[in-house]
């Protein structure tokens, strides 16, 4: 004990392990903790009742999931929305990023405060808001559809949320409008972080300004760009749950029922914890699977891994 | 480098205290402040609380509240639809009588999930409301207070000695007899009487737009459609000019009630005399039928409206709408058809009778009601107490319970505050004054607690006495419809009309006097509550059926309406159907069997 007190550097050491100790154990009450609630798959939870040894059901709610063609339909389903729309905004996510470079073209500077502004502003606006708005505008009496009949393109009123058509794609257009320029701000960091001589130089040697962005201006944000997408590819199973939630009816169920939102709906509706926890769990492994797919393809690709 | 050491320091402990706070227990009610927006109005009307409470209590036998110390109560609350500190008239009542401030906990609201969260610390809440079977896993789990040697002592309680009693000694696993909990809305009528003049559910037309068809005869649920067809033609939209039909429908109480399948369908099957009892319906002569039967009315109905959508009858809003869309066209004048008994309130006012345009009960001939007889042993809810009360609590809980199951509180609960809702005459008989409080939320004089009147109404939205039990200061139900100012009031020329056609007082006597009444009796049996296999079923199929039910409604002709109801009963089956459906008929044939009994 002695020697450890006259070590300085051991004592610096320790003091550095003090200043993150309170974020380790926040780490641990909310990451790890919670991980404790996973028992609830293994057993015939029923509230109001404790869980007790005698209620232990083993893999019974993993194999349920796949008891018959209708279940394992069910799951396939709600993987399929998942992916898909997962999967449209992974391929569109280059959007923020070209959004961020031509607002950063603009010259005139209150423009583009005021386009910044407006994009940013949806972010900030919950989903259930975002569908009273979408309500008011699309309903059969609303703004759209009377729009539309006093222009006489259409004579009866189209009901639009009622469509079971382009799901994915309007989700991916209203999570669009939400984030678009919420997720450019950090691209329009990584731009003004780079070298004005860089630009200078490129303009000296007459490139134009499309040449500048595509040789200079592209290649310099690519390395944020990745990172954010490797993010969002171990994210790739949870694509949240409110969106789909607020939009959700009986018309469109078949293609926005994702992952979240069938959990959700399951343990919610009448009580199915065990069930919608081995669902969760599924959903943590797969996620894992992906970021260690997502980090040696980087490894592969880049040459370095992302963890 | 000093003032880094600082900053880190001090955030650290900021964390930990937040940390801390967090994971502890909440704190205990009478030390909390109850800091929410919607108190402040509360505490302004608190400041001139004693000047009030002396008035009252010298023309009250209640003991007054003042003198002890202010308590805050936990109410869970499965039947409220508002959660937070109770506030406004009501929470002065309470507050002059007992001193007593009640925090709704609302499910309802919260999400269901606040029943588990709360139910695994042991601790669901000082005073409970809760559904049947819950309530029997609640005694079983620990959760409720065992109050058999202390309810003798509250008389109010005690009018109802038989029913508590009943209820208690059918709970399982209680052969001693142990007084639990006490039955929400019994009655001091009969458990085989059907006391009220409508019931509810059934077709309800306006008078206006009826008569001035010729008021024609209704032989079916076709012709029900012709004579909707006629007065939409006549009257597409409402008097402002926006579009009206005859249904409007709302997607947001689908699978409640203890039954499976669309509100707006489950209500109607009682119409042809069939009632759903979760995944079955138990049709007029005592027998059990899958819901997915085509023989049932959940069929019917739903090929009803059907029917109703491809004529063109139905707003095309309805998949989409919440109940909260529907009622504002319901207000607004944009509906013809109705079938509560309580979704009249939401247009007929006293003004509208007089001018003949309100809703009102219209025959169809080959109809056949199935009612639920006076809830005499209660409705199936239940008020109990949480077992982790204190001895100081318990008492003050038990003196408010009683309270609220005395003619005064009922009055309060049912009526409202004397002087603003009602009047009281000469003889005793209560007045109806400013019947539009609730509707249109009417500010409340400071004296009576302020704020306006919905929002400092009753949070608890349940009661242990239900509004047709006969009031003894009054001689009449508390039901402010069933006073004889009230009907005095409300005879108008169209109701007079309405008696000549039909040839009878009210609706029910028109079907009593045409035996079109299938009365239930009121029994106290407590049900088995599901088990996980089986909610997890019930929750798939539910989703299932209401799915398909709404893109049915929305089918475009009978083909594809039959292959949709084909294609689901093929999914239920595979969500385990048949298994919940048998689980159901066990369940449901204990209940059949005792009220089988108690018609003998």
């Amino acid at each position: 004990m002695k020697n450890f007190f006259q070590n300085k550097r051991k004592v610096r050491g320790f003091k550095e392990f003090l200043y993150i100790l309170p974020f380790l154990a926040l780490v641990a009450v909310f990451s790890y903790y919670p991980l404790y609630g996973w028992v609830y798959a293994f057993f015939d939870y029923k509230p109001p009742f404790p869980l007790s040894i005698n209620q232990f059901a083993g893999l019974k709610w993993f194999k349920s999931m796949v008891d018959n063609p209708v279940k394992t339909m069910q799951i396939l389903k709600v993987l399929r929305n998942t992916f898909a729309m997962s999967g449209l905004s992974l391929l569109f996510s280059w959007f923020p990023m070209i959004f961020a470079v031509f607002l950063n073209e603009i010259k005139c500077v209150p423009f583009k405060k005021f386009v910044q502004t407006v994009t940013t502003l949806p972010n900030f606006i919950s989903w259930v808001l975002v569908y009273s708005i979408a309500y008011c505008l699309l309903n059969s009496t609303g703004v759209v559809n009377s729009v539309l009949m006093n222009l006489g393109v259409i004579d009866t009123p189209q009901l639009f949320l009622q469509s079971s058509s382009h799901v994915w794609f309007k989700m991916w257009l209203w999570l669009t409008w939400k984030n678009a320029g919420w997720s450019a701000i950090m691209y329009i960091a990584a731009i003004t972080g780079i070298d004005e001589e860089l630009n200078e130089a490129a303009r000296v040697d007459g490139a134009s300004r499309m040449q500048i962005i595509w040789n200079i201006t592209i290649p310099s944000i690519l390395p944020t760009y990745f990172v954010l997408v490797m993010l969002s590819l171990a994210n790739f199973l949870s694509n949240g749950m409110e969106q789909y939630f607020v939009f959700e009816n009986a018309f469109n169920k078949e293609s926005i029922e994702v992952l979240d939102l069938y959990v959700y709906n399951l343990a919610m509706g009448s009580g199915g914890y065990s069930l919608s926890t081995a669902i969760s769990i599924l959903k943590s492994v797969v996620s894992v699977l992906l970021l260690c797919c997502t980090n040696g393809i980087s490894k592969l690709i880049r040459g370095e891994g992302f963890i | 480098m000093k003032s880094k050491k600082v900053l880190s320091m001090l955030l650290a402990s900021a964390m930990l205290a937040g940390m801390l706070t967090g994971c502890g227990n909440t704190p205990a009610p009478d030390t909390s402040a109850g800091a929410q927006p919607e108190s402040v109005q509360a505490d302004g009307a608190k400041e001139e609380a004693p000047a009030e409470s002396k008035q009252e209590d010298a023309g009250s036998d209640t003991a007054s509240g003042s003198d002890k110390e202010l308590l805050s109560l936990e109410v869970y609350d499965v039947a409220a639809n508002y959660q937070g500190i109770q506030t406004g008239w009501f929470d002065k009542v309470v507050k002059d009588r007992f001193n007593l401030e009640l925090n709704i906990i609302a499910p309802q609201v919260a999400g269901d999930a606040v029943f588990q969260t709360r139910a695994s610390t042991g601790n669901l809440g000082d005073i409970l409301i809760l559904e049947g079977a819950d309530f029997a896993d609640c005694v079983s789990a620990g959760l409720v207070k065992d109050i058999s040697a202390e309810i003798g002592n509250y008389p109010n309680l005690m009018t109802y000695e038989d029913q508590i009693k009943t209820f208690n000694e059918g709970l399982p696993g209680n052969e001693a007899g142990i007084t639990y909990g006490i039955p929400a809305q019994m009655t001091n009528t009969s458990p085989t009487a059907y006391s009220q003049d409508v019931i509810y559910s059934s077709p309800l037309l306006r008078w206006d737009l009826y008569s001035e068809l010729g008021c024609p005869e209704i032989k079916d649920l076709d012709g029900l459609l012709d004579v909707l067809e006629q007065m939409m033609k006549a009257h597409p939209t409402n008097e402002s000019g926006d579009p009206a039909y005859p249904f409007s429908l709302w997607a947001d109480w689908d699978g409640g009630d203890g039954m499976l399948g669309i509100a707006n369908v489950v209500q109607l099957t009682t119409w042809y005399g069939e009632k759903i009892k979760g995944s079955a319906i138990l049709k007029p002569d005592n027998t059990f039928i899958p819901l997915t039967d085509k023989a049932g009315t959940y069929y019917k109905i739903l090929k009803f409206l059907n029917d109703a959508q491809v004529r063109g009858l139905v707003d095309p809003d309805s998949g989409t709408q919440d109940w909260n869309a529907a009622c504002a066209k319901m207000s607004a004048g944009q509906v013809y058809l109705m079938w509560y008994s309580w979704q009249v309130g939401f247009w007929n006012s006293q003004d509208r009778l007089k001018a003949g345009n309100a809703f009102i009960y219209t025959p169809v001939a080959d109809q056949l009601y199935y009612v639920d007889s006076d809830t005499y042993y209660g409705s199936g809810r239940v008020f109990a107490v949480g077992s982790q009360v204190d001895d100081e609590k318990y008492a003050r809980i038990m003196e408010f319970l009683d309270w609220y199951a005395s003619p005064e509180g009922l009055t309060f609960e049912h009526n409202g505050i004397e002087g603003f809702n009602y009047t009281v005459g000469d003889d005793g008989k209560f007045t109806l004054i400013n019947d539009n409080a609730l509707m249109d939320n009417l500010p409340v004089p400071e004296e009576y607690g302020g704020a306006g009147y919905q929002d400092g109404n009753n949070a608890i939205n349940q009661w242990i006495v239900d509004a047709i039990s006969t009031n003894p200061n009054t001689g009449e139900p508390y039901s402010c419809q069933y006073w004889s100012t009230y009907k005095e009031a409300t005879m108008t020329d169209m109701k007079r009309e309405w008696q000549e056609k039909f040839d009878a007082e009210e609706p029910v006597d028109y079907m009593k006097k045409n035996d079109l009444l299938v009365v239930s009796p009121n029994v106290s049996v407590t049900l088995p509550s599901d088990s996980s296999d089986i909610s997890v079923i019930r929750n798939q199929c539910n989703e299932a059926l209401c799915d398909y039910s709404w893109r049915m409604i929305f089918a475009k002709d009978d083909a594809e309406f039959d292959s949709m109801w084909d294609e689901m009963c093929t999914q239920m089956d595979g969500f385990g159907f048949q298994e919940l459906y048998n689980f159901d008929v066990e369940k449901f044939q204990i209940e059949l069997d005792v009220k089988l009994e108690a018609m003998k």
